[in-house]
């Protein structure tokens, strides 16, 4: 605190010695003795108001749950971004090349159903997904899979099953939702979709001749995990505040309408931000709403929300991220409301 | 960033991760239990890292004195960390030094109560007096079960204090979490008798207060107080747990 207090003086000595060449001028405005005033006290009340601010109680929360969102989603992104690495380093282009077809309307169904391999939260996936395009994948493919993998791989499926016992219509509905989408938003991308949305991906350029491995990965990792985990400190900024200030007992005025809830459930879960392991609970806790409105809530979580928004937008830039996102949002909730529809 | 701060930012993350998951268990505040093992294996890899880059830059400045700005060919792209990083300062420094509380009567006052799942069959009561029971377990047994055994027994259960709106009442609660704190949950009894401090943890003793229909969910979830007593927070305190103080 004695620091900024120390640096704010001296730049109030910066700014009086300007002022002072500055008082020949017309126009400069006289009450400068008083904005040098204000500025020797506004500070000094800020940081006294800031400090009372953050022992109120919804000060306490907010932090809480920014740190809980971080420290959750933490391991995961870790995870992420070593795999990215990984993939960036020690696996070769032709892998990709070998393992998906060669037409891309064919590769992004199967780069969806590959979503399954990668347990754990969604902030795992962009990373990935990003190294992925980076190592020659088809865009629209990584893209299949950034929004499946979250939503369908074993670990989420079996939470969801916990939370909702005995309707494994609820499984089977999300595991086909989930999937839908993210073909139907792969192959969006091939009809819609242009690299200039895309920020080049300079780093992922592959293992190099000569240069170490080992040294490569490190710092690809290392690059990737701190880029990555200051958007995630945005995201977990914005979902707190959004938590916090929106109390849950004003859900329940929405769960009347059909079509309402299915579309405020969705809203929901982009601003709450839960992660994908965990959202089956909180679904299964909104008992006031219909299932197919708690399934579009499950389909739209892992794949859009304030977390993942500003990861992509870390990763691939703010044009492509909000293009993709909105588009997401509608595909997600017209194949929850009509695969729930058909199942729930 | 410069490559000095991007060390110390990955093993200052890395001690605070540590900090919280293996030297405290500070992380209860937050996450699960079952997420320790994962909060660990990420803060000794994050330490791991900056100490790598620690020595990978060291030795950088001992072989290329002659070329102070260059770091050669390949390595350029990783040399600087984009400038979003410095929000990772944040919670890094926020597990080290400042942890906040664990979330308490200000969330449940601001959620509606954990809906009771359906439930047909009951076992007995134990024959013990008072009962020690769940929150969730006596909602369940006064709006679920047709047979009524909780009608006039006493019962022991505890929580923290969430004030009420009306005077002469207030809230034993439980946060649940099923992930981390971004999705807690509240379970919520009202408790007639004068309220303790908001935020103590406390053992209450008591029986039903009528009101509604018994053993149907027109019943209140509520509690005529005989006893009211502060008893320490839990470790973890997300949970629906057992009265902490054994009976007698």
């Amino acid at each position: 605190m004695q620091e900024t207090t120390e640096r704010i003086e001296t730049a109030e000595h910066a700014d009086s010695d300007t002022t002072v060449d500055a008082e020949a001028a017309p126009g400069w405005p006289r009450s400068w003795p008083l904005m040098l005033l204000g500025a020797a006290i506004v500070p000094g009340t800020v940081l006294y108001l800031v400090g009372k601010g953050l022992q109120t109680p919804a000060m306490q929360a907010w932090r809480t749950v920014c740190l809980a969102v971080t420290v959750q989603a933490l391991p995961f992104l870790l995870l992420g971004t070593a795999l990215s690495g990984a993939i960036n380093a020690f696996v070769p282009a032709r892998v990709f090349s070998l393992v998906l077809p060669r037409r891309p309307v064919l590769a992004v169904p199967v780069a969806g159903m590959a979503g399954v391999v990668l347990p754990g939260c969604e902030c795992a996936s962009v990373p990935v997904a990003n190294s992925l395009i980076g190592r020659g994948v088809t865009p629209a493919a990584a893209f299949a899979f950034l929004l499946s993998a979250p939503a369908i791989n074993p670990v989420v499926l079996t939470a969801t099953a916990v939370a909702f016992p005995g309707q494994p219509a609820m499984v089977a509905a999300r595991l086909l939702a989930s999937l839908a989408t993210a073909s139907v938003m792969g192959w969006l991308w091939l009809w819609l979709g242009r690299a200039e949305w895309l920020r080049p991906t300079a780093r992922h350029t592959g293992h190099e001749t000569g240069a170490s491995r080992w040294r490569e990965f490190r710092a690809g990792f290392q690059h990737d995990f701190l880029h990555a985990g200051g958007f995630l400190v945005v995201g977990a900024m914005a979902a707190a505040t959004f938590n916090v200030a929106v109390p849950r007992s004003v859900l329940e005025t929405f769960s009347g309408s059909a079509w309402l809830s299915v579309l405020f459930l969705a809203g929901l879960a982009i601003v709450l931000a839960v992660c994908s392991e965990a959202d089956a609970f909180v679904a299964a806790s909104l008992t006031g709403f219909s299932p197919v409105a708690r399934l579009a809530f499950m389909v739209v979580g892992p794949m859009v929300d304030l977390k993942l928004i500003a990861l992509q937008t870390g990763t691939f830039g703010r044009a492509f991220a909000l293009r993709f996102s909105a588009a997401t949002v509608v595909v997600a909730v017209l194949s929850s409301a009509l695969i729930g529809g058909a199942l729930l | 960033m410069r490559r000095p701060l991007q060390i110390t930012l990955l093993v200052l993350s890395g001690l605070g991760l540590l900090h919280i998951a293996l030297f405290t268990d500070l992380y209860l505040r937050y996450v699960k239990e079952g997420m320790r093992p994962l909060l660990v294996a990420s803060g000794v890899l994050l330490v791991l890292l900056g100490v790598a880059d620690a020595v990978s830059y060291g030795r950088r400045d001992k072989h290329e004195e002659h070329a102070p700005h260059g770091e050669s060919g390949h390595g350029h792209d990783h040399s600087s960390a984009p400038r979003v990083a410095w929000l990772l300062f944040l919670p890094a420094l926020s597990l080290l030094l400042y942890a906040p509380p664990a979330l308490g009567a200000y969330t449940a006052s601001r959620e509606p109560a954990k809906a009771v799942t359906h439930q047909d069959a009951f076992d007995p009561l134990p024959a013990t007096s008072p009962i020690p029971m769940t929150l969730t377990d006596f909602t369940l047994r006064v709006q679920e079960d047709r047979t009524r055994a909780i009608k006039g027994r006493t019962v022991q259960l505890s929580g923290f204090v969430t004030p009420g709106r009306q005077r002469g009442s207030w809230f034993l609660t439980r946060i649940i979490i099923s992930c981390c704190a971004a999705d807690a949950q509240s379970v919520k009894l009202r408790i007639y008798g004068s309220a303790p401090k908001a935020d103590t943890w406390v053992s209450v003793t008591g029986t039903w207060h009528p009101g509604g229909t018994l053993g149907t969910s027109s019943a209140s979830a509520a509690l005529d107080a005989r006893s009211v007593e502060e008893v320490a927070k839990p470790v973890n305190s997300y949970t629906d747990d057992l009265p902490l103080t054994p009976t007698r």
